[in-house]
Formats: structure tokens, C-alpha cells, sequence
């Protein structure tokens, strides 16, 4: 026993205790989430700061005297004159397949009562975008379900896609049609046991929106059965500021993760014109310079250096991706105003709403002359350009010839013909919200119409011929569509087949 | 406070430097001097050199605090040390603190060695907290 006793006491004896250098400063401002320190001379830009009681802030400015940090928390109980100590790590969040079907604040901390995130790997919120070594083209297309967008807008994995439109014009839906649509890929690819299928993961950032919204898109989610794949990252209106502003940057470091690898993701960034402005909160209460609609000067930099973080890295680096598709409010139409021509300049083509279409019942009102997509046709699948290749402009042709008829009504049977065609692929075009359609399906149609099956059925009739056509098809005809899907092209002998198919279905369509 | 003010405030500190290290003399000489001749703005051109003064001097200060009172001995060899660390100029501030409860905690301008018993039962309650 007396044994015992001296080996603890030699072990105590022997203990050494470390002391580590720790730098501190001292509240001298607080006010508007943001305070304003004395001392903390080791503080590095983006650094977190420990306020004390577990609130944390970050460092933002770093001046000759003091150094401003903006609160991530409740800032009510920080007082003058309070120590602040630096921490040495910068803003990070977890990350991983454990956040999927989580709905998570601007800290990864979750919002869904799902008890605690299972993570053991954070980022840190502000990355350096892979370099050029890193990259390769786009080359695999993110099919968005969407028609009129898969058709005529291609987006590939690794584009940045603008949607942009005015207020109720449907710029939210084409982001959960496209979330929804990787969802349902997903599980076919799942269920069909098809190993070389890439899934897509989405994250759906929503910055300033109503809390009523983002409860209305996790139950659409929910419902479509997408919530297994998907991330929601929520820093709603009544969030602060600060957390509006970082909000995008968290959402981008999971989806990084999903890109470092080797995997497809898809991050929708709900919208970045709140995001400027609650930007623009923050620099003005920590006093930076504004500038033109008292936006601070680094407003452009700041949504370029989070969309370049969106990319297609080569094989050598895991052949993984990060499709960004940021939303742009424009009030009036005004697409010349200062955040949208910042995000148009920045993104690799852009998908305009026209609220004059979406009152007409064209939906998705995509306008078809304003809307482009740089990148994404070098993404489409053969049988998609093959039928697609002419759509676009044949619309635009019809756009113009019908508001020139509206003046005449003697037009001769070429354009007639034009204009008929005209009506019948924006018919077409019209899809309902929500339902996705797959790509061979989409393709099918498409074909169908450029080879005028849709020529002899009333314009009205048109969406029932179309539902009709396809249940055919995939119910009736279901190794000739999985022919199509497997070859991704329309070989002669498959239009063959498609055009003997459709024949014999419009025999019996009523 | 105007911008002219600051940059003024930071040009008479400057001035009260000799070899990186404020003079006494050369500051209380620039006071005067300014009160004399009352330039526009003097009012927060001395406020703010007076806050220069005040950050200076928090950085050059040494604050040794324990929960007894360090021997002679034990307080030379922390001037020593703090001297080879931080260079001459320090001064050094000597404090009792009983609520430390034991260990000493150093501050020089915002580097803080906190060795004392009263920081290591904060951290453990912090721990506890966290977990």
C-alpha cells in the first residue's frame, strides 16, 4: 500500500503542466452584431473569436488599433470592456454525407430536431476555388427534368447557371425541380443497380427568405422523397446579417466536400440579391466604404469568389463536381441593375423568367431569346441535341413571326406552318411544377414533334396527346425507350421503331 | 472624429518615438505645444493621441498577477525573462489577486500566460458546458 501511495506521489511530483500563450482584447464597442476590439493583435482575417459563454465572432476587420468582429449569436450579453480571445481557427463547418436530409443554420448546427449532425470532417467557410490544374471542361450534363430547360438551356455538372427573374415568376421552383429531378435519377440509378450512374447530392441554401417558404420547401422536398440527397442550409430574414451573409459560403463548403470526393453535387444559392444586401448591412455597421447603391466595393468578389468555388475537377484530382445554380431577383425586368449584371458577368449563362409568360400560363416562363447557356451544350446527351439542335431557334423564329401576324392574316402555308408548329411546341414546353421528366422521355417528345406527329392535334389537345403519348410509350413500348435510353441516341432503326410506335398510337388516341 | 485629426494624432506619436520607444518628455513637450498654438481640431487630435498613448502603453505593460505576493527574487526573474521575450521598455506591474486561488498569469499588451488555478477550473467548467 505504501508502495502505491509513493508512486502517486512521485507520478504527481513529476507532473508538468503547459501553459499556452493565449491573445485577448477587450470589447470597447458593441452595437448592431458588431463590436469593435482593443488588443487581439494575433488575429487573423476570418479568424473565429471566443466571446465568452459560448458565443463566438469573427473576425472581419483587421485596423491599426482594433479589430471588428461580427457576432454569430445572441450579442445581448456581450458588454464593454468584456475579454475576447482568439481562437486560431477559422469559421468551419461539418461536412459530409451525415448532413443529407438535414436542415442545418449557417454553423451546420441543425434546425430539424434530428438530434446531433453525425460528422467528424469540417471545412472552412471561405476556400480558395480549385485552380486551373485542377479543372476540366464540362462534359456530363445535370439533366433539371425541366424541358424547356434540358432542351434549350443545358446546364452541365461543374456549370454556374444564373436563374434570374422578378419576384413570382418561378425562379425557386426551377431549383427544387432540379433537386427533385437528381433525387428520382438517383433512386432509378439505385434501383436499377447502375454502378456507373454518378448521383448528384443537392444543398439548398435559402438566404433572407420567409421562414414560411423554407417550411414550405423542405415539405415539397419531403414529399417528393428528395430528402435523402439533399442538404438544406436556412439562414432565414429573421437570422442575422452575418449569418445571411455566410450562409452561401457554409452551403458551399458541403457541397466542396462532395467535389474533393469524387462526387457530383448540386448547390442552389436562394437568393444572392438578399445576400448582397445583407452584405451591404454588414460592411456599413462596420463602417466600410460603400460605394454605388451603397454596395461595399468588394460586392463583385464576393460572389465570384463563392461561384468559382463551383467547378468540374479532372480525374486526377477525383473527377468530382459542384453545379452551382444561384437565383437573382430583378425588380421590373431590370436585368442592367448593379448585383444581376455582377452575377450575369460572373455565371456561365443565365435562365430568364419572364413574368409577361408566366401570366400567359407559359410555364416554366423561360424566355427563350434572354436566356443562354454558355457551357452546357458541350454536356447534352446525343438524342437530346439531335432534336434540340433547331428548337430554340425555331422558337425565337416563331416568337417574331407570331407578333407579326398579328397584323395580317394573309401569311403563306410555309409560315403558316411556322406559327402552328409555333403553338404547339410552347404547348409542349409547358410543364406543371414539381414533375420532372426524364430525359428519354423528354427526347422522345421533342423528336415527335420536330418530325410533326404534333401537327395534326388541336393546340388545346396538345398537353393530352402529350400525357397520352408518353404513358404509351413507357408503358407499352418500354424496351423501345429503354433501347433509347441505353444507346442516348437516335439511331435509324430506333426512329424506325419510334415512328411505326407513334403511328399506331395515334390510331388510337381520342 | 475626422480622418485629418487621426492622421495628425498618428504623426505627433510618431514624432514622440526615439528608436521605436515613446519618450515621456517628447510627449508631454508635444501636449504643450499643442495647446499653445490650438490648430483646428486640436480637441481630437490630443483625444486620439492620447488614445495612442494609452494603446502603446497597454502593449508595453507587464502585468504579473498572483494569489500571493512573488519574492523579490521570483519578480526579478519574471522581469528577466519578459525583458528577453519583449525587448527593453516594459513596465512591470506586480499585483496580488487571491481569487487566481494559486499559479501566476502574465498579460503583456494582448499575449496572455494564464498558468493560474482560477483558468484551469474556468476551462474545466467550460468543458462540462460543451460535453
Amino acid at each position: 500500500m505504501s508502495n502505491l501511495l509513493q508512486e502517486i506521489e512521485s507520478k504527481i511530483s513529476g507532473a508538468q503542466t503547459s501553459v499556452a500563450k493565449q491573445n485577448v482584447g477587450i470589447v470597447r464597442e458593441i452595437g448592431d452584431g458588431v463590436a469593435k476590439i482593443e488588443g487581439l493583435t494575433d488575429a487573423m482575417l476570418n479568424e473565429m473569436l471566443d466571446f465568452g459563454n459560448g458565443v463566438t465572432g469573427l473576425a472581419l476587420n483587421l485596423e491599426e488599433t482594433e479589430v471588428g468582429a461580427v457576432i454569430l449569436g445572441d450579442y445581448t450579453g456581450i458588454k464593454e470592456g468584456q475579454e475576447v480571445r482568439t481562437t486560431g481557427k477559422l469559421l468551419s463547418v461539418p461536412v459530409g454525407k451525415g448532413l443529407l436530409g438535414r436542415v442545418v443554420n449557417t454553423l451546420g448546427l441543425p434546425l430539424d430536431g434530428k438530434g446531433p449532425i453525425k460528422s467528424d470532417v469540417s471545412y472552412p467557410v471561405e476556400k480558395i476555388a480549385p485552380g486551373i490544374i485542377k479543372r476540366k471542361s464540362v462534359g456530363q450534363p445535370l439533366q433539371t427534368g425541366i424541358m424547356a430547360v434540358d432542351a434549350m438551356i443545358p446546364i452541365g455538372r461543374g456549370q454556374r447557371e444564373l436563374i434570374i427573374g422578378d419576384r413570382s415568376t418561378g425562379k425557386t421552383t426551377i431549383g427544387i425541380d432540379t433537386i427533385i429531378s437528381q433525387a428520382v435519377q438517383n433512386r432509378a440509378a439505385e434501383a436499377a443497380k447502375d454502378t456507373s450512374y454518378r448521383p448528384v447530392y443537392s444543398i439548398y441554401v435559402a438566404v433572407g427568405q420567409k421562414q414560411s417558404n423554407i417550411a414550405r420547401v423542405i415539405a415539397v422536398l419531403e414529399e417528393a422523397g428528395a430528402m435523402p440527397y439533399t442538404i438544406i442550409v436556412s439562414a432565414s430574414a429573421s437570422d442575422s446579417a452575418t449569418n445571411q451573409y455566410l450562409a452561401p459560403f457554409a452551403g458551399c463548403s458541403m457541397g466542396e466536400w462532395f467535389m474533393d470526393n469524387g462526387m457530383d453535387a448540386l448547390i442552389i444559392y436562394d437568393d444572392l440579391s438578399k445576400h448582397a444586401v445583407a452584405y451591404r448591412q454588414v460592411s456599413l455597421v462596420l463602417k466600410r466604404p460603400s460605394g454605388r447603391e451603397a454596395y461595399p466595393g468588394d460586392v463583385f468578389y464576393l460572389h465570384s469568389r463563392l461561384l468559382e468555388r463551383s467547378a468540374r475537377v479532372n480525374e486526377k484530382y477525383g473527377n468530382g463536381s459542384l453545379t452551382a445554380l444561384p437565383i437573382i431577383e430583378t425588380q421590373m425586368g431590370d436585368v442592367s441593375a448593379y448585383i444581376p449584371t455582377n452575377v450575369i458577368s460572373i455565371t456561365d449563362g443565365q435562365i430568364y423568367l419572364e413574368t409577361d409568360l408566366f401570366y400567359q400560363g407559359v410555364r416554366p416562363a423561360v424566355s427563350v431569346g434572354l436566356s443562354v447557356s454558355r457551357v452546357g451544350s458541350a454536356a447534352q446527351i446525343k438524342a437530346m441535341k439531335q432534336v434540340a439542335g433547331r428548337i430554340k431557334l425555331d422558337l425565337a423564329q416563331f416568337r417574331e413571326l407570331a407578333a407579326f401576324a398579328q397584323f395580317g392574316s394573309d401569311l403563306d402555308a410555309a409560315t403558316q406552318a411556322k406559327i402552328e408548329r409555333g403553338k404547339r411546341v410552347v404547348e409542349i414546353f409547358k410543364q406543371p411544377q414539381f414533375s420532372p421528366l426524364l430525359v428519354e422521355v423528354q427526347s422522345v417528345i421533342l423528336w415527335a414533334a420536330q418530325n410533326g406527329y404534333f401537327d395534326d392535334v388541336a393546340v388545346e389537345k396538345v398537353k393530352d396527346f402529350q400525357k397520352k403519348l408518353v404513358d404509351y410509350l413507357t408503358n407499352r413500348k418500354a424496351d423501345l425507350m429503354g433501347r433509347l435510353s441505353k444507346e442516348k441516341a437516335f439511331s435509324d432503326a430506333i426512329a424506325g421503331d419510334f415512328k411505326s410506335a407513334i403511328a399506331e398510337f395515334k390510331q388510337t388516341y381520342k | 472624429m475626422s480622418k485629418q485629426a487621426k492622421r495628425d494624432a498618428k504623426s505627433l506619436f510618431r514624432n514622440c518615438q526615439i528608436n521605436g520607444i515613446l519618450d515621456e518628455k517628447r510627449v508631454l513637450q508635444t501636449v504643450d505645444e499643442v495647446l499653445k498654438r490650438k490648430p483646428r481640431g486640436f480637441g481630437a487630435i490630443l483625444s486620439h493621441f492620447q488614445r495612442l498613448i494609452k494603446l502603446d502603453e497597454a502593449a508595453r505593460t507587464a502585468k504579473i498577477e498572483s494569489a500571493t505576493a512573488l519574492t523579490p527574487d521570483l519578480q526579478n526573474n519574471y522581469k528577466e525573462i519578459l525583458t528577453k521575450r519583449y525587448g527593453q521598455g516594459l513596465y512591470f506591474i506586480f499585483q496580488e489577486n487571491p481569487g487566481l486561488l494559486g499559479g501566476v498569469r502574465v498579460q503583456v499588451g494582448s499575449d496572455v500566460f494564464d498558468g493560474t488555478v482560477r483558468a484551469r477550473l474556468n476551462e474545466l467548467n467550460e468543458s462540462f458546458k460543451a460535453a
